[in-house]
């Protein structure tokens, strides 16, 4: 007998059982079910790239209350909300990000420019400031919990340490009652006596030093960047500079990795920014081009894995270091870059504890906070937008390399002014390697050598 | 400072830092994929490889995982799909009527069994089901499932399917149908124009630049609206995005008769009255392939929908196409060769005969007064036998009175066959032809408005451009092979490079290839080898062991010149040795490149080498001579104290 059957859908299966629940989800992985699944994602990864561009709108706040351009900018160790900047007119203001008000306003800390600032402890109750009125000056801004207590505040410092020449920098140690500042010397002090307790400046040195930062795993180690373009070691126990290297250009700004001990930021006056592994100074691990004009700051992101820049160029970069496992480019193979129209030159950037936040300080007097991922959204993500969010992540990262998504992911604005100083630059520097390539062929063969660009950008090291 | 090298050296050592600048290599997993390794160990880039090895075992488990899945559903499915199953060699599965099937499966199922009767001159002409097989459409849509008809678009129900050519006599005659992206609206092709309704009949958009249209298709997945127009010219391809519409590429195709879309490749296949199929993507003026395929008007073309049938089989979907002729003849071809046909038989009977695949591949053919289904395996395979034309092996066969019968369609995932004929529908039950297990992502027939809406929304974020459309779908994410040639092509060099080659060769060795030397390349962009010659420091011991280079010859040929080697002269001897090795192909295209082109440079050179060439010579000549050689040297003061020379 032929036993028949047909096809048969239980419709039972297929609607949901009550109102309000989920319709049952039924699949078939075979390939001839699902034709164009290729062409259909990569159209779904152009729709991507294309929302990433067009959610990105990395301006968030900006923070005014200075009169002068502002100078510096610094956060401390742990604390997501505040932020002090100092200017050019000598005033000092305590932000609060969260509220994004003045915690704290000190329109005349110090006579003339603000040069540098710190937090003496990790909760930010006191601030260190230093100006080109040759003082130091220790503040009490707050309890320390980010809260607007302005009674535990005063106008008045607590202490004044005045020394003959005008200091550039300065920076706390981690633990100790100690820290340095940067004149023509650096000095390390004790915050309980008035003059400084040792002067580390390497033998032969005559120079102005720019910046001075305390290594953040093993705090007794100084790095210091000057004006006769040296980037120095310090050891404040043994009292005396360890070694240094003499570059090409001075560099304006440094910073040390949070992650990995040994590698220290600089920024460049001439254009790039320089990785450094003190334990081989011959040559910078990594030089990261792209701005174009002199960098004025640089801080790493928490994570150790990002930086942000700011340049005299009017533009803030955040660069994502392969060296400390980042990912290989950014997007479109480039660093990212914020601009506005009424920004002027960026002199101070940092992240915030968080990482999710870039702040810039700039000519015009305003501290700006940007978004450390341009197009991230903010405020409350329901776990469908954010399982949405990762997959368009992925889809870009996987068709990257096609013609369409990557020339969405590629095209970036700048302002007309910086993009033809890119394209000048760019002109300049080809010319002088075309130069030295006809040189190097009329030449006798082995006598002229290319030298690595990484190897020309240090002259010396001394030890 | 001792302390913080100590901590990152914990972290990372230097050597590592110098050595590699990656972190993840992804050590622990090399050994688990060692197959991907030494399948990507050509690759010389280090992160590049290990990206690659990790994706590799990314993919591997991820199909493996895929297929156990699958395999799961299917077996699940598998209870579900329907079948006719014989006890003995004489039982047949073409005896099963219709009857018979209903009294066995009986319930619910047997509902599948139906007959629509619309008065007679009214019945369905052309439908089509929509994508998830929700709702049928003749020219009126009806709800299938619910069992009703779901709107009589007013113009339609008069005159509009009477005349068997589509004249209608008063009313507009509606000459094909198709649904659009779903079952809310159809596109209907009237006499004057192509008109959009909505599922209650309502007409919702007129694309006034479609005029006369004769046949109708939509690519769901490029949201493409197919359009025939009249007899002599066809403008296929209208884009038609909710209300608009516009002409992508309209197309002289001759006069031509029946269009049916490649679900696979949003290929148009047309059928003309001169036997020609012609195959149409929007990219190319004149069509991608043309075929004569039968000896008289094509009233017929279907493209299989499924990948063979089987579980695993490595047929790609799309393969195979079917096509009928009025010559009586079905034939099926091979999409991949169009060699000739796969399998080719004649059926019986009056009138056009038409054809459809099912979703499992089993070919429908409607032909006299009867439709005849095929099993899959049998219609793709070809035939052995002595007689060329035989029929495929008959899985259904069932008659019908109401002649002619104008059109089948096979209802997705459904065991369900429509036939529309003169007095109205009647759909039969075909056991097996349907596919059991529907992805809810792509097409689910018991989809709710609110599924409808959602899908409708990512079908036109999803929407492919028209220009993607080839005849190799897969074309998509792959490499442009075109692009790759072209790069390799730069291997072959021009004469006057060769020749640099050569004097290079001299100079540093043979194992050094300097390409392009005659284009700028910097230095900074030269590989090391080349960068060593550059500078003058390559190792060139080891290097005269190819002596194919007359120059070279010519330095360690030494005294012993046409004496040895069975007394050839030297001309004889140097064409021996350039005869060696002379049939490689790309050595005869640079023979062939150095003969003709004659450029600056090339004479430069070959002036060169051969007074280079002469000089040798004469050097030779003279360290024959003896003593002429030392004439040649600077005097010394203490010349005069040799012998002889004060005399």
């Amino acid at each position: 007998m032929v036993k028949i059957s047909v096809l048969q859908h239980n419709p039972a299966l297929h609607v949901p059982i009550r109102p309000g629940d989920p319709t049952p989800v039924q699949r078939n992985l075979n390939p001839s079910m699902h034709p164009f699944a290729k062409a259909r994602e990569r159209t779904r990864a152009l729709n991507a790239a294309k929302l990433d561009k067009i959610f990105s709108k990395p301006f968030v706040d900006s923070l005014e209350g200075h009169i002068d351009a502002v100078e510096v900018l610094t956060k401390p160790l742990e604390s997501l909300t505040t932020v002090a900047s100092g200017s050019w007119d000598g005033g000092l203001i305590l932000h609060n990000l969260h509220t994004r008000s003045e915690m704290l306003k000190l329109p005349q800390a110090h006579k003339g420019k603000i040069s540098g600032l710190c937090f003496a402890d990790p909760k930010g109750s006191r601030l260190l400031s230093c100006g080109v009125d040759r003082n130091v000056r220790l503040w009490k801004v707050g309890t320390g919990d980010g809260e607007d207590d302005s009674g535990a505040s005063s106008q008045e410092p607590l202490h004044v340490y005045p020394w003959k020449t005008s200091f550039n920098s300065i920076d706390h140690h981690r633990s100790d009652p100690l820290f340095a500042t940067a004149s023509s010397t650096v000095q390390i002090w004790d915050e309980t006596k008035s003059a400084p307790v040792s002067n580390l400046t390497f033998p032969t040195s005559n120079e102005t030093v720019s910046s001075v930062r305390f290594n953040l795993a093993e705090p007794s180690v100084l790095a210091s960047v000057g004006s006769d373009r040296t980037f120095t070691l310090y050891d404040i126990r043994t009292g005396k500079a360890e070694r240094r290297v003499v570059m090409q250009f001075r560099s304006n700004a440094l910073a040390w990795s949070p992650t990995l001990p040994t590698m220290a930021l600089l920024a460049s006056e001439d254009h790039n920014l320089y990785t450094f592994d003190v334990r081989h100074m011959a040559a910078p691990v990594q030089i990261y081009k792209g701005h174009v004009a002199a960098v004025m700051s640089c801080e790493w992101a928490p994570t150790g894995v990002e930086f942000v820049s700011g340049g005299w160029d009017r533009t803030v970069r955040i660069w994502s270091s392969r060296e400390a496992g980042g990912k290989e480019k950014g997007p479109g193979g480039r660093e990212v870059v914020y601009h506005t129209k009424r920004m002027q030159r960026v002199t101070s950037t940092i992240y915030s504890s968080d990482a999710r936040y870039v702040l810039s300080g700039s000519d015009d007097g305003n501290v700006r906070i940007w978004k450390a991922k341009a197009s991230d959204k903010l405020g409350v993500i329901t776990a469908r937008e954010r399982a949405s969010m990762e997959y368009r992540e992925s889809l870009v990262k996987r068709w990257s390399v096609d013609k369409d998504v990557g020339r969405v992911l590629r095209t970036r604005h700048l302002p007309k002014s910086v993009y033809k100083a890119g394209q000048l630059k760019h002109t300049m520097l080809e010319a002088r390697r075309v130069k030295d390539e006809r040189r190097r062929k009329h030449t006798r063969a082995g006598e002229q050598k290319p030298v690595a660009e990484k190897k020309k950008t240090i002259i010396t090291e001394q030890s | 400072m001792d302390a913080l090298i100590a901590r990152a050296d914990a972290i990372r050592p230097l050597s590592e830092l110098k050595a590699v600048k990656t972190r993840d290599s992804g050590k622990g997993k090399a050994k688990a994929n060692s197959k991907g390794k030494s399948k990507y160990n050509h690759i010389a880039n280090k992160k590049l490889r290990s990206q690659l090895v990790h994706q590799h075992a990314l993919n591997s488990n991820l199909s493996k995982n895929a297929l156990e899945t699958q395999q799961n559903l299917l077996s699940l499915a598998a209870d579900d799909a329907g079948s006719i199953q014989v006890t003995g060699p004489l039982e047949k599965t073409w005896r099963v009527s219709q009857d018979e099937i209903v009294a066995s499966v009986g319930g619910e199922a047997a509902k599948g069994r139906r007959e629509l009767t619309f008065g007679p001159g009214q019945g369905a002409k052309r439908m089509k089901w929509s994508q998830n097989g929700k709702g049928g459409t003749k020219v009126s849509s009806v709800d299938w499932m619910g069992g009703n008809v779901n709107c009589e678009v007013d113009l339609l129900a008069g005159s509009n399917l009477a005349g068997a050519g589509g004249n209608g006599g008063g009313g507009e005659a509606a000459r094909d149908v198709t649904f659009l992206q779903d079952q809310s609206f159809f596109a209907v092709a009237q006499k004057r124009n192509v008109f959009v309704y909505d599922r209650d009949g309502v007409e919702v958009h007129r694309l006034n630049n479609i005029i006369d249209p004769l046949r109708l298709d939509f690519l769901p997945w490029h949201w493409l609206l197919v359009a025939v127009v009249h007899e002599l010219w066809a403008s296929i391809l209208h884009r038609y995005d909710h209300g608009n519409a516009d002409s992508c590429a309209p197309h002289e195709a001759g006069c031509l008769q029946y269009p049916h879309s490649n679900r696979h490749n949003a290929v148009v296949h047309l059928g003309h009255q001169n036997g020609c199929v012609t195959l149409w993507t929007p990219n190319l003026p004149k069509p991608a392939v043309q075929i004569l395929s039968h000896m008289g008007p094509v009233t017929s073309i279907s493209v299989n929908p499924s990948d063979g049938g089987s579980a695993g089989s490595v047929n790609m979907p799309g393969r195979y196409m079917a096509t009928a002729g009025r010559d009586g003849k079905v034939k099926i071809w091979d999409c991949r060769n169009w060699k000739g046909v796969v399998r080719e038989w004649t059926v019986r009977g009056a009138g056009d005969v038409e054809l459809e695949w099912s979703q499992k591949g089993y070919l429908g053919v409607l032909s006299g007064g009867s439709v005849n289904v095929y099993h899959p395996p049998h219609i793709v395979t070809p035939y052995t036998g002595s007689s060329s034309s035989a029929a495929p092996p008959l899985y259904l066969s069932h008659p019908i009175p109401h002649k002619p019968l104008q059109c089948l369609r096979f209802e997705p995932f459904s065991d369900v066959l429509a036939i529309g004929h003169n007095k109205g529908l009647s759909s039969i039950l075909v056991p097996g032809v349907g596919e059991p297990q529907f992805d809810s992502l792509e097409a689910d027939p018991f989809e709710n408005a609110k599924a409808r809406r959602e899908r409708e929304v990512k079908g036109l974020l999803d929407k492919i451009q028209p220009d993607l459309i080839t005849l190799d779908p897969s074309m998509v994410g792959k490499f442009d092979s075109a692009a790759l040639s072209a790069s390799g092509s730069s291997l072959v060099a021009t004469a006057a490079q060769s020749l640099l080659d050569k004097s290079d060769k001299v100079k540093w060795g043979a194992n050094v290839q300097v390409k392009n030397v005659g284009v700028d390349v910097p230095f900074s962009r030269m590989k090391r080898v080349e960068r060593l010659a550059v500078q003058g420091k390559l190792d060139t011991t080891g290097a005269g062991d190819d002596s194919e280079d007359s120059d070279v010859e010519m330095k360690e040929g030494g005294d012993g010149d046409s004496d040895d080697e069975g007394g050839l002269t030297r001309e004889e001897m140097s064409k021996k040795r350039k005869m060696r090795g002379k049939n490689k192909s790309l050595k005869r295209y640079l023979r062939k490149q150095r003969k003709n082109v004659v450029d600056p440079q090339v004479l430069a050179v070959r002036a060169k080498v051969d007074r280079m060439r002469e000089e040798a010579k004469a050097k030779k000549l003279q360290m024959k001579a003896g003593g002429a050689v030392e004439e040649n040297k600077r005097k010394s003061a203490l010349d005069r104290f040799k012998a002889g020379s004060g005399k």
